[in-house]
């Protein structure tokens, strides 16, 4: 481990990972501080859910090493649930518990993984709830909410924890376009509390604005890791103009567009 | 009509009915007795290996736990299959008669509970299994990203949540086990089967005595079939949520 990597949240080191002969990760070296914001975009198969899930311990990789505060995870179950519960995930699928009402989804681990008194945990959902704006809905159970307030929930549920890190993956891709807006802007609200996230998302507004970094992947590969700014307006590597010509071309044509409309 | 002196055959299955009232009556408690206790021991063995079944055995774990759970495995997955594929009364004799030449006494009562639990665990266990797999393999994920361990995450997200899944099986196992344990005359218990049995022997009124219990049978499965039914639709019934209005201001 290098002297760079003890003093970050979250360092990958030479990570790879294959399906049987595919290979979805190639050799990924990244480091994560404190405080950062890391948007990661890219198309699609290029492995950022595998990344994302590698670096959660949900896949297993198939070479290099993950490091948490200094610390190689290790791979005995104990350690992986004790490095989880301080690393939380949001899933594009929201993944939230269909037998518990919204409240005790946001409890349960606080009480059992956590071993912190109930009262705690109600008070720590009422917080985070409150904060997404979910505190009504305590005693809804998932199937009767929408996707947008299903994504805020699970939010809720990650930041019960009081996570170090917290991983999202594409958390507004299953959502119909009016829902959108709200989830983005709790994580927003979040970036700015000085949570360290990691974002893997088709949202290049929300990464180009909310974004400390932006990293873009294609075919397992980080390809380009720079601040947003640099990344959008000048990126170097012909992929990454490639990738988001598209982006850049629909931001364009907005413009043209009002100016057409205000002049 | 002379129901003392029967002499058509309505008449003695009412001479029948009345003269064994009482051994009909607690063949019907024995019958129940083997199907509830073995109905219910049954479920939770079928629950047991099930959830054995589903265990994924991890690369990373050490060698003895790994072989440890692959023996479990395997010998859950071969008890499966024998009691699947082998008929209960053939079950019944082959564990009465084995115990009984190892010198082991048991009751044929005993047996036939040991039989009903065998058999019920491994279909069981199988429904279970089919339950889990149904469970999207999100929840659990769910759950791991948030530190549960895999054991905190089966009882308290997958299994509940199987377990809806899976209680139509049940009881649909436990009507199959009421009538089952009618093979288990073979190895001398006094349930209904045996009774009909016995008391159409007496007087060589087979057919009359068969009806008996094919009534009580019958009237029993119908009564607890809807019984069940209604229990069910209770329980699914999900009640509207009530909006928790003194947190309605705070947030937007
Ligand atoms: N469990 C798996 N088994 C086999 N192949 C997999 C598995 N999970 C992912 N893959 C493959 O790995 C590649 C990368 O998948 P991944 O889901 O990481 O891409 P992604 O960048 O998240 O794409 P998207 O933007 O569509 O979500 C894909 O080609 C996919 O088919
Ligand atoms: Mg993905």
């Amino acid at each position: 481990m290098s002297e760079k990597t003890a003093k970050k949240v979250i360092a990958i080191e030479n990570l790879s990972k294959s399906f049987g002969d595919h290979q979805v990760l190639r050799k990924i070296d990244f480091a994560v501080e404190k405080g950062e914001v890391i948007c990661i975009v890219g198309s699609s198969g290029s492995g950022k859910s595998t990344l994302l899930r590698c670096i959660n311990k949900l896949e297993q990789q198939t070479d290099g090493k993950i490091y948490f505060n200094g610390k190689e995870v290790a791979d005995r179950q104990k350690e992986i649930n004790e490095y989880r519960s301080k690393v939380g995930m949001v899933f594009q699928s929201f993944n939230l518990f269909e037998n518990m009402t919204v409240l005790k989804n946001c409890m349960i681990a606080v009480t059992s993984v956590l071993h912190e008194s109930k009262q705690e945990a109600f008070e720590r959902a009422i917080k985070h709830l409150k904060a997404v704006g979910m505190a009504p809905y305590i005693n809804a159970y998932p199937s009767q909410l929408s996707g947008g307030q299903k994504q805020r929930v699970a939010i809720a549920r990650a930041l019960c924890m009081n996570p170090e890190v917290l991983l999202f993956d594409e958390p507004t891709s299953a959502l119909d376009p009016e829902m959108v807006g709200g989830v983005l802007n709790v994580m927003k609200d979040l970036a700015h509390t000085g949570l360290t996230m990691i974002i893997v998302t088709h949202e290049m507004a929300f990464a180009r604005d909310v974004s400390t970094r932006t990293i873009f992947m294609d075919r397992g590969y980080i390809v380009e890791d720079a601040p947003p700014k640099e990344l959008f307006y000048n990126p170097k590597n012909p992929r990454t103009r490639e990738f988001l010509s598209r982006f850049l071309n629909d931001q364009k044509n907005k413009a043209e567009t009002e100016a057409v409309a205000n002049g | 009509m002379n129901f003392s002196d029967p002499s058509n055959m309505f008449e003695w299955i009412v001479y029948i009915a009345n003269e064994y009232k009482y051994m009909f009556l607690e063949g019907l408690w024995i019958t129940l007795y083997i199907a509830v206790i073995g109905t219910l021991v049954g479920f939770i063995v079928g629950y047991l290996v099930g959830m054995v079944q589903d265990i994924k055995i991890n690369k990373q774990d050490n060698l003895i736990k790994r072989i440890l759970m692959r023996t479990l495995k395997i010998i859950c997955l071969v008890y499966v299959e024998i009691f699947r594929g082998t008929p209960m009364i053939v079950q019944g004799m082959i564990v009465y008669y084995g115990l009984l030449q190892a010198n082991v006494k048991i009751s044929p009562i005993f047996a036939g509970i040991l039989v009903t639990v065998l058999n019920t665990g491994a279909y069981m266990a199988e429904t279970v299994r089919g339950g889990i797999n149904s469970v999207d393999k999100g929840q659990k994920e769910g759950a791991w990203s948030l530190g549960m361990s895999p054991m905190l995450t089966m009882f308290r997200v997958v299994l509940p949540q199987a377990f809806k899944n899976v209680v139509p099986e049940m009881v649909n196992t436990f009507l199959t086990n009421l009538k089952m344990t009618s093979v288990l005359n073979v190895i001398g218990v006094s349930e209904l089967f045996l009774v009909a049995k016995t008391a159409g022997g007496t007087y060589y009124k087979y057919f009359e005595s068969y009806l008996v219990i094919a009534v009580i049978y019958f009237v029993l499965c119908f009564v607890l079939n809807r019984l069940f039914l209604l229990l069910e639709k209770k329980l699914a019934k999900k009640k509207d949520y009530v909006l928790a209005v003194e947190y309605m201001k705070e947030s937007a």
